[in-house]
């Protein structure tokens, strides 16, 4: 058994690759050192009868899709090698695992998922920070809230890890616990800090000291989450929910994996996202977990990965890469040169091999210097990026990110955060694709304010097709001024987007306060994508009980709410999608007829699966939304449901709440109550 | 060139790291569609090389003109592999044969190259040769006197074959064998100099290097005399080309004294070793390593050999001054040999309070306060 991975030193790299019966390595390392060079491991592919993939969860999004084309390609090799190996996952719980593992590897599998393992009893505590200011919304902050919940444990003698967000308020938590809690001095330790940064050594005693239950509580990021063997602790506490319920789980399950009784507590920031979970438990324990998506057929990503299969083996004139036909890509990659379409040996050989029309033997071979799978990354869709230099002391590179996302995380003055620690954009070399930042020490971070104007180009598939047609002489549900016909409600399809950074807000960390913005002039960027989008029929416009701009408030908190949401049942995060309203002042008059669009479309060229599936979970999108902001706590709009008060109007969350009841009677209203059950809700 | 490689044919093993090269011996040289290695990299362009018994020089160029035909191309080159004594290539050892080896793999066929005995001429090249490069083309222009005229660039190499890949139109490619072919000459001419050297030893050679390199070749094999033998020249010919004050002549000259005076020590002539470490000591800009090192071999030397402690004394405080970077100069070995040293030299002093000690190997020039030749005196 042996690890193969970028660490591996060269001279060791023989030896493993004739020699090892398992081979232990990661998707970066299959993808841009092993499959490339797949004759050097002739006899591992072979060979090959298993594939394991663990935390099959993290392969969600982008990372996902790319993986997903790893594994065509892997395939693909093992076909050549003349093996077929079996393909064993081990996920945490999410709502499809099994499709996941099917979309991933393109292969049926058998799911496993009941767990043999004993199980004492568990006490599970979600914590709502009391309310401070009423008016805007803000909570007590939730990591004095944790401070406090774990002293209460400590004081009892109770072993407990406490999950932060960051490694920022991993640090903060240690201080506040050790302050509260640190024995003599010269004693061992009894409150430690854990994160990624810390040296291996350092770490190893910690998890020894928690096995051993010398170390009382340990504040960790998400690195003891998976993984590391620190023993059975008492309780586990999470300082904000993780964001998802497979590693809400995961955290929970560090306390009482022994048939012992033990606690889970899970204390809620002031984030939308917290404050609907901590509100409606019934998400978290009855309802199904988030479902992990990913488009393996991403335009992008797939080209990106028919050169890299190209480079490893010939592409013959009738091979499906996946479930598509790719010779039409093929023809353009040949037509930049990349690949070249030969004749195989067959038993007429009169004419010689020059290029016009073969027969169906014929191979796409490469014909390019470069090594392709070089330039792919697996955790972004292009390769272009930017890169964050740090200018504090000596100039060094501290980062990097993707193209799309660079204008609105590296504008000038943005606040950029690596490890926790502050960063400044001090300039943003837009052409040269660098930033240079300074470090910091600051209240706030900074958040960009994006003009997107969003244009259907495809229609894939619209609600209104499900409607009846009309309703005219039948309105029922008393839902008179709904008695014309109501277009479609949710649509999916195509789009092109333009976006610009016009501006940036500075929030104030924890209460998620508005303090301060700037303007900014930065050039556009424009992608094609896929989109989901919610119109609000004119009627529905027309029907509310407010003067227009207080409608148009609504529409803005409708939409806000909605982003958290659909973050929420995508198991993505916040940059993973783009929302845009219709600029309505531009066709005013086509505007009012067709109604008010919101998009929410993936934030990535090409789109990466999200789209459609959310299509799906329309009504589940539109009931938790309402349920997000009807049981919000706060007046007029808060940061935990429709928006600060300050950016949206007083009005924003009535007309929101308003908009969404009359589009539940509209889909009652529209539909054979094929879904009364899930609007009764409402 | 065929004469010379016929008769030298028995010295190969010196350039294959001790294999059992021998004749005949099949030059080869790829030009592959790309750098990177992997399955995408394929050598659409296999030159051999040999010499008839009649001296006849020839070449045998296997080019790819379909994909498909890459089996039975590398099958037919395997056959020429095999009757190879010696494969002889110029960075083939970490180019062209990995390259080869993947495209045998990739079509699941044995890799021939693995079993037989490979001399990578880049390596001694460098040691005998090394100007401002390496390359084939500049020693060829160098230890040779060729000149190219209308050579097709490297990298213009892989675009070259695309073109007749898309196009059919072989035209491009008439330079490309026209490249492989001098680059199969050079190699066979600079084979045969390096054997050729090997075979008539050091007298042949044309400046220091050659003879330091061929030293080392000889030293490598276990032949010691021989080896002596080029230190010696190499140590000869870098006092003649003293007058060139280059860091490069000076470092080639201090490594061909250091060679010296250590087949010297290995033969017993612990005086005249001696010497070539107080050589190396005197070289003015003497870096601090090669300072450091003869002053501890001369330390050695007078304490053990020559008896001459105060001698000895003052080399070991020339140790701890040479002041290598990353290396304490005066560390806990030096403290100690100086340690033992005086205690040795008071019972001396005490035992033969004359101070009549004949020290032959004491340097007499340059009797400067510096120089450890004033030490002694003072000390004692």
């Amino acid at each position: 058994m042996f690890t193969y991975d970028g660490d591996t030193p060269q001279d060791a790299r023989r030896t493993i690759r004739s020699r090892a019966h398992l081979v232990l390595s990661n998707p970066d390392m299959v993808h841009s050192g092993i499959l490339p060079h797949h004759p050097r491991w002739a006899k591992l592919f072979e060979n090959l009868k298993y594939v394991v993939i663990d935390e099959l969860h993290a392969y969600r999004g982008v990372f996902g899709s790319h993986l997903a084309n790893v594994l065509r390609r892997l395939r693909r090799i093992c076909r050549h090698y003349g093996s077929n190996p079996v393909f064993i996952c081990s996920s945490a719980t999410i709502a499809n695992p099994r499709e996941l593992a099917e979309r991933l590897t393109e292969q049926p599998f058998e799911l496993v998922e009941k767990s043999g393992a004993p199980r004492g009893e568990k006490f599970f505590v979600f914590v709502n920070p009391p309310v401070v200011n009423q008016q805007l919304g803000i909570r007590r902050s939730y990591l004095s809230e944790t401070r406090r919940i774990a002293a209460e444990f400590l004081k009892r003698n109770l072993q407990l890890i406490v999950f932060a967000r960051s490694r920022l308020t991993t640090e903060i938590l240690t201080t506040y616990l050790k302050e509260d809690f640190e024995g003599e001095p010269g004693m061992p330790e009894r409150i430690r800090g854990y994160r990624g940064g810390y040296l291996p050594l350092r770490r190893r005693e910690i998890e020894k000291g928690l096995r051993d239950s010398v170390v009382r509580a340990v504040v960790s990021t998400n690195a003891l989450e998976l993984g590391i063997d620190i023993g059975a602790l008492d309780v586990s506490v999470m300082a904000g929910y993780p964001g998802t319920i497979a590693s809400t789980w995961q955290r929970a399950g560090r306390a009482g994996r022994r048939a012992s009784r033990s606690a889970a507590v899970m204390v809620a920031s002031s984030a939308p996202l917290d404050q609907f979970v901590v509100k409606n438990p019934s998400y978290f324990f009855d309802a199904s977990p988030e479902h992990a998506l990913i488009d393996p057929d991403n335009l992008h990503i797939l080209v990106d990965h028919l050169k890299c299969a190209a480079f490893e083996l010939p592409m013959s004139t009738n091979e499906a890469f996946g479930r598509h036909d790719v010779q039409e890509i093929l023809g353009v990659l040949a037509e930049q040169g990349l690949v070249h379409l030969s004749s195989r040996p067959g038993p007429s050989e009169s004419e010689g091999s020059r290029a016009g029309p073969f027969g169906p033997a014929g191979e796409w071979t490469w014909t390019s210097e470069s090594y392709p799978a070089d330039a792919v990354s697996l955790r972004s869709v292009s390769s272009d990026n930017f890169v964050i230099v740090d200018t504090t002391h000596e100039t060094r590179v501290i980062s990097e990110t993707d193209f799309t996302s660079g204008p609105a995380t590296l504008h000038p003055k943005a606040i950029y955060i690596v490890e926790g620690a502050l960063y400044q954009v001090e300039q943003l070399d837009f052409e040269g694709r660098k930033a240079y930042v300074r470090q910091i020490d600051c209240d706030y971070y900074t958040d960009a304010i994006t003009y997107n104007k969003v244009t259907p180009i495809d229609t894939f598939e619209s609600g209104a097709e499900q409607a009846p047609p009309l309703l005219g002489d039948d309105a029922r549900d008393g839902a008179a001024e709904l008695a014309r016909p109501v277009p479609g409600v949710r649509t999916h399809g195509e789009v092109h987007v333009v976006s610009r950074v016009v501006g940036f807000k500075k929030i104030k960390f924890y209460t998620n306060e508005n303090v301060g913005s700037g303007e900014l002039d930065l050039p556009e960027q424009q992608m094609h994508t896929t989109s989901y989008w919610l119109t609000v029929p004119a009627s529905v416009m027309g029907a509310l009980p407010f003067a227009p701009d207080d409608r148009r408030d609504g529409i803005v908190g409708l939409a806000y709410a909605l982003k958290q949401i659909a973050q929420l049942l995508l198991m993505c995060d916040g940059h993973d999608i783009g929302i845009a309203l219709d600029s309505g002042d531009t066709d005013v008059v086509a505007g009012a007829a067709r109604g008010q669009r919101i998009f929410v479309y993936d934030n990535y060229p090409g789109g990466i699966g999200f789209s459609a599936p959310l299509y799906e979970m329309h009504d589940e999108l539109l009931a938790k939304t309402r349920q997000l902001i009807a049981d919000c706590e706060c007046e007029n709009g808060c940061p935990g449901c429709v928006g600060p008060a300050g950016n949206t109007g007083p009005l924003a969350k009535a007309a929101a709440l308003r908009i969404l009841n009359l589009l539940g009677q509209t889909k009652i209203s529209t539909t054979d109550n094929t879904e009364d059950t899930e609007m009764e809700v409402l | 060139m065929a004469e010379r490689l016929d008769e030298a044919a028995s010295g190969a093993p010196l350039f294959a790291n001790g294999t059992p090269a021998r004749a005949p011996f099949v030059f080869f040289d790829l030009e592959t569609t790309g750098l990177s290695g992997g399955a995408g990299t394929q050598a659409f362009l296999v030159g051999c090389a040999w010499c008839e018994d009649d001296g006849a020089f020839v070449t045998r160029q296997y080019v790819l003109t379909r994909y498909a035909d890459e089996r039975p191309l590398l099958d037919t080159v395997a056959g020429e592999f095999t009757r190879a004594g010696a494969l002889v290539s110029f960075n083939g050892k970490s180019f062209d044969a990995p390259v080869l080896e993947t495209r045998y793999l990739f079509h699941r066929l044995a890799w021939i190259g693995a079993g037989v005995p490979h001399v990578d001429v880049l390596h001694p090249a460098r040691q005998f040769w090394k100007g401002e490069s390496c390359s084939l083309v500049a020693l060829e222009r160098d230890v040779l006197g060729f000149h190219r005229i209308g050579d097709v660039a490297g990298f213009e190499i892989p675009e070259r074959y695309f073109q007749f890949v898309r196009s059919g139109d072989a035209r491009p490619l008439a330079a490309v064998l026209e490249h492989n072919r001098l680059d199969l000459l050079s190699l066979a001419a600079l084979t045969s100099r390096l054997l050729h050297l090997a075979r008539v030893g050091p007298g042949e050679t044309r400046d220091a290097r050659e003879a330091l390199a061929l030293g080392r070749v000889y030293a490598r094999a276990g032949r010691d005399d021989c080896a002596r033998a080029a230190f010696e020249l190499a140590v000869e010919r870098g006092m003649s080309d003293r007058f060139r004050n280059s860091d490069d002549v000076r470092d080639i000259r201090l490594g061909a004294l250091r060679a010296f005076a250590l087949s010297l020590r290995r033969a017993r002539e612990y005086a005249r070793a001696a010497v070539c470490w107080r050589e190396i000591l005197d070289t003015p800009g003497c870096p601090p390593l090669p300072a450091k090192d003869a002053a501890e071999a001369l330390a050695i030397h007078h304490e053990h050999r020559a008896r001459d402690l105060a001698a000895a004394r003052a080399f070991a405080l020339r140790i701890g001054q040479a002041g290598v970077p990353g290396m304490p100069g005066m560390n806990a070995a030096v403290r100690h040999r100086l340690a033992r040293l005086d205690r040795k030299l008071e019972t001396a002093t005490a035992r033969q309070p004359s101070l009549s000690w004949p020290s032959p190997s004491l340097p007499t020039s340059r009797p400067s306060s510096g120089s450890p030749t004033s030490a002694p005196r003072t000390s004692s």
